[in-house]
């Protein structure tokens, strides 16, 4: 018979005390491979019988050294690295990282590139909710309805891949402004799928929401407490189940969204079916925020005008010395913002993923550091666990959403 | 020639040749196809095309020869065993259900008998009661496979089996008084036979899907819990203790415990037609006197065989449909639920036929 | 601006405290798909990718090329801002010096490392004379032996056209008179 590590044998043993049972404390290892471990994250669970005494998270799995290679960069090269932080909205991620480097220059887009930053970043939402919820709704055997938001998810993706020129690798901001406008026709193109969204989303409602068996599954499993979410320092959907409307599109407002209307759901016991349904109506708001930002687009340019903060225009590239040398610095140099540091909060698919940016005036960041929301949900997870069965590690690691790039840079 | 037909008189060849052909034509063939037709149909639930890549040639049959492919592939994989795992049992394990769904086709009647000769293996007096006795032997697979794995998943997934299979083995029996009281009978043929008469002249045959609705409803849930099929697959429970009881095998012998799922499906369906949906008989076909024996044989079969492809879909559209029970709530529903229920029917059943019949 | 706030609705009917219910509904939409779908797949969302191809939008950053002039010579002046710029640092450039003193420099050497290419297009921006673009529309990056692999990929010997659906065809992009003649190979000089 294989043996444990002595560390594992050793806190059995202190758990086997402090638990009255005639039966002994098992410790069984969730992850780091393993179905319901989205991302690599390991929980040494101990039980007895299937219910959970202690559970110790183990993160660090999918580190590969974020901010330190953010410093070895130049500071637009930090931009495809922010793709890959959460892999499942990359937009909302580049759009932080972008803001917070405009914050560090002291300029802000034109209102063109805003108004197309919040479609393209609430599209990123759409789709990390769908992928949440249909992740987790998948683990409690609901695969069709994993299947049909994924396929939901699919329309959303061409869209961003007919924006930004890439699915998930999308690279699409830059400092001052973004890569590429919106295509031609692409509003009606956003409305007609979003109308097909609609529907998927109305099915999916349809099929899972009111069923006793799901419910059953979700309900009060996994509550946390207001004060408990709070000290744990928890934001975005996991937060506003527990029924803080806190959303920084709201409390600390950026970009345009001041003059979008929209309304912030929460939920009442912070349990899993909270969750699932404010992230369920956020979707709904998302696209509601979608059809504003699509009816309100100005015309304009989407580049600010600050020469210091992007490339020159190809036109001037291609056609003057000037701006040949322009660009070559820039490049070669890369853009150097002023000294002095910069934190930005933006609402990304599971709460607040702040940039903070360190700049000594040189061409590479002296220190880019992100807050990563999932972080604090999965230091969460042994409160939220520790008197459940084992089956409801499932919902529950579901419903927080930890995505391994974000939690581990 | 008059020497193979005094052989096939005797009764153990005859019963032998019917095993033969009911396993060999009927259990396995629509077995093995589920495993395929699971795949197709969840596909064709959720927008998908579902495998159709296997081929010979140019030859892919929609997807047909992934059964062909899987089969192979199983044979040629390792067949790997846990160290420190208990071998003879881990090696025995995966046929206790296999051998347990195939034992259920034992009793199942295909069509009418002509004269002496029935178109069913065992026309035994206790009939169903064989059925529980089957099923019960189908715990020991799971059991043993989660006992003797030397693995924690795969211990977790083995009590949880036989706990699930041990006390919805209490409620299949009860669901299934109500049949036996109506009917008066437990051995099958009469059951089926039963169901051949109608009610207000030629309108509607009594079949057991009439005269016991709730029974028919607490026999289906109690046999989907039985072979461990969603929503009741918390056994196998394949996001939380990744496989449950079969975690640790591989090849042919992790096959078998699939191909025992399969089959099981198909047994489910055909108990619930032969209980619930007039076994063979083919309703109002009385009315049609002048029909050649031959025929109404041919009749039977295909109405059986039909209603079982049903029941078959049924399920695997049941499994994509709703999401899966935690292991306590199948419990919780089974002893707080469907045992009440299933003795409130029993009851009522017994009132009614007292009074009234 | 005041916040909107909105209480999310628990279901908690006597309807759903009942299974069938939900079940029911449930059956009757998958049901309906089942049904679609078996009689012509009427929904299939999936594409049989070998024989089917997706769409790609032209913005679509698949392989990169490098673009040729008028005379068929290429674009490229060595000038290594895309070296420079690349977050993955997998652009190799080596700068050699042309007899013809309208060309000046060229690349002698330009290879990719395909397997450490993150696709991000800094690259394309970067390139002060639109030589090296990313239109090709190539998706697929699988391969079925091991030699294939070397994904280390010399751009001067291109085989990639651009896309049917790239915006700048025509153009920016004339197509060499010659190609073969106008090929420098990867070792030296062009072979004209």
């Amino acid at each position: 018979m294989e043996t444990a590590p002595l560390e594992i044998q050793k806190h059995e043993a202190e758990l086997q005390e402090s638990v009255d049972h005639s039966s002994s404390v098992m410790a069984i290892e969730i992850g780091p491979s393993h179905p319901a471990m989205h991302g690599i994250v390991r929980f040494t669970t101990y039980v007895d019988g299937e219910l959970i005494v202690d559970m110790i998270p183990e993160i660090g799995y999918l580190h590969r050294g974020f901010e330190k290679e953010s410093e070895n960069s130049k500071w637009i090269q930090v931009t495809p690295y922010t793709d890959r932080l959460n892999y499942v909205s990359p937009l909302l991620n580049n759009i932080g990282y972008a803001m917070a480097v405009e914050k560090l220059y002291g300029v802000e887009a034109p209102r063109r590139a805003e108004f197309t930053r919040v479609i393209m970043g609430e599209i990123s939402r759409i789709t990390d909710h769908m992928t949440c919820l249909g992740a987790s709704a998948m683990e409690v055997g609901a695969f069709t309805f994993f299947l049909w938001f994924i396929k939901a998810r699919e329309y959303l993706w061409e869209l961003v891949e007919e924006v930004t020129g890439a699915r998930l690798t999308t690279n699409w901001t830059r400092f001052g402004g973004n890569a590429t406008d919106l295509p031609d026709g692409f509003l009606d193109a956003l409305q007609d799928r979003l109308d097909k969204v609609k529907d998927v989303m109305d099915e999916c409602d349809r099929l899972l929401t009111k069923n006793k068996i799901f419910i059953d599954r979700v309900k009060d499993i996994g509550a946390i407490s207001k004060e408990d979410a709070l000290s744990f320092g928890f934001t975005g959907p996991m937060l506003r189940a527990c029924g803080i409307p806190y959303d920084i599109r709201r409390s600390d407002p950026y970009s345009v969204y001041e003059e979008l209307d929209f309304e912030i759901p929460i939920g009442s016991t912070g349990d899993c079916f909270d969750r699932y349904l404010v992230r369920m109506e956020e979707i709904r708001q998302s696209i509601s925020i979608i059809e504003q930002a699509a009816d309100k687009m100005p015309v304009g340019p989407i580049q600010t005008l600050e020469r210091r903060v992007h490339y020159p225009d190809k036109k001037d590239v291609y056609g003057n010395i000037e701006g040949l040398i322009d660009h070559f610095k820039m490049v070669m140099e890369g853009h150097r913002p002023p000294a002095g540091e910069a934190y930005l909060p933006v609402e990304g698919g599971n709460g607040e993923v702040g940039f903070f940016v360190v700049s000594d005036g040189s061409g590479d960041p002296v220190r880019v550091r992100l807050r990563p929301p999932c972080f604090n949900f999965v230091e969460a997870m042994p409160k939220m666990t520790i008197g459940h069965y084992i089956a409801d590690i499932v919902p529950i690691f579901g419903s927080i959403n930890m995505i391994g790039g974000e939690l581990d840079r | 020639m008059q020497i193979l037909l005094e052989i096939l008189s005797i009764p153990l060849v005859q019963s032998l040749l019917k095993i033969v052909v009911v396993i060999l034509l009927f259990a396995m063939p629509l077995g093995t196809l589920m495993t395929l037709m699971e795949r197709k149909w969840s596909a064709m639930i959720q927008d998908r095309v579902g495998p159709n890549r296997a081929n010979a040639g140019n030859f892919t049959g929609n997807g047909l020869l992934h059964i062909a492919a899987d089969g192979l592939k199983s044979i040629f994989k390792e067949d790997t065993m846990p160290e420190g795992s208990d071998r003879f049992l881990f090696l025995i394990a995966p046929f206790f259900g296999l051998i347990a769904g195939v034992a259920t086709f034992a009793i199942i009647p295909f069509a009418a008998p002509i004269g002496d000769f029935k178109f069913q293996i065992a026309d035994v007096e206790p009939g169903l009661l064989f059925i529980f006795a089957i099923t019960s032997l189908s715990v020991y697979g799971a059991v043993l496979a989660g006992a003797s794995s030397n693995s924690k998943y795969a211990l977790l997934g083995g009590t949880r089996a036989s706990a699930q299979m041990l006390s919805y083995e209490v409620f299949m029996g009860l669901a299934l008084m109500g049949v036996f009281m109506v009917y008066g009978s437990t051995r099958v043929s009469d059951i089926v036979d039963g169901q051949n008469q109608y009610w207000f002249g030629s309108l509607i045959p009594q079949w057991g899907v009439f005269t016991q609705p709730l029974g028919f409803l607490l026999f289906t849930t109690a046999l989907i819990a039985e072979t461990k099929r969603a929503p009741f697959d918390a056994p196998e429970g394949e996001s939380e203790i990744v496989a449950g009881y079969f975690l640790e095998y591989s090849g042919m012998r992790w096959s078998a415990f699939m191909l025992a799922e399969y089959v099981a499906v198909v047994g489910v369906a055909s108990l619930i037609t032969t209980l619930f949906f007039g076994g063979y008989h083919v309703p109002w076909l009385h009315l049609w006197t002048s029909a050649p024996e031959w025929l109404v044989r041919i009749l039977q079969v295909l109405k059986f065989s039909l209603f079982v492809i049903f029941f078959c879909w049924f399920q695997i559209q049941l499994r994509w449909t709703v999401p899966k029970f935690r292991f306590d709530q199948t419990m919780a529903l089974g002893w707080k639920k469907l045992l009440p229920l299933s003795l409130i029917n029993t009851v009522a059943t017994a009132v009614i036929i007292l009074i009234f019949v | 601006m005041d916040l909107k706030v909105k209480q999310v609705e628990r279901v908690d009917g006597l309807k759903e405290s009942f299974y069938l219910p939900a079940m029911f509904t449930g059956f009757r939409l998958t049901v309906k798909h089942f049904l679609k779908n078996l009689f012509g797949a009427q929904e299939v969302v999936t594409i049989q990718y070998p024989e089917e191809k997706r769409h790609v939008s032209p913005r679509w950053r698949g392989r990169h090329r490098l673009t040729r002039r008028d005379d068929g010579f290429l674009k490229c002046v060595a000038c290594y801002m895309c070296e420079t710029v690349c977050p993955a640092k997998c652009i190799h450039i080596e700068a050699g010096e042309h007899p013809d003193m309208s060309v000046e420099k060229y690349p002698v050497k330009f290879d990719i490392d395909e397997l450490r290419c993150v696709f991000c297009g800094l690259c394309v921006e970067a390139c002060p004379k639109q030589a090296i673009r990313m239109d090709t529309g190539v998706i697929g990056m699988a391969f079925s032996n091991r030699e294939t692999f070397n994904f280390t990929r010399d751009l001067l010997r291109d085989e990639y056209q651009p896309h049917e659906n790239t915006k700048y065809l025509d153009s920016d992009l004339p197509k060499p008179k010659e190609q073969q003649e106008a090929l420098p190979n990867s070792k030296g000089l062009p072979a004209a």
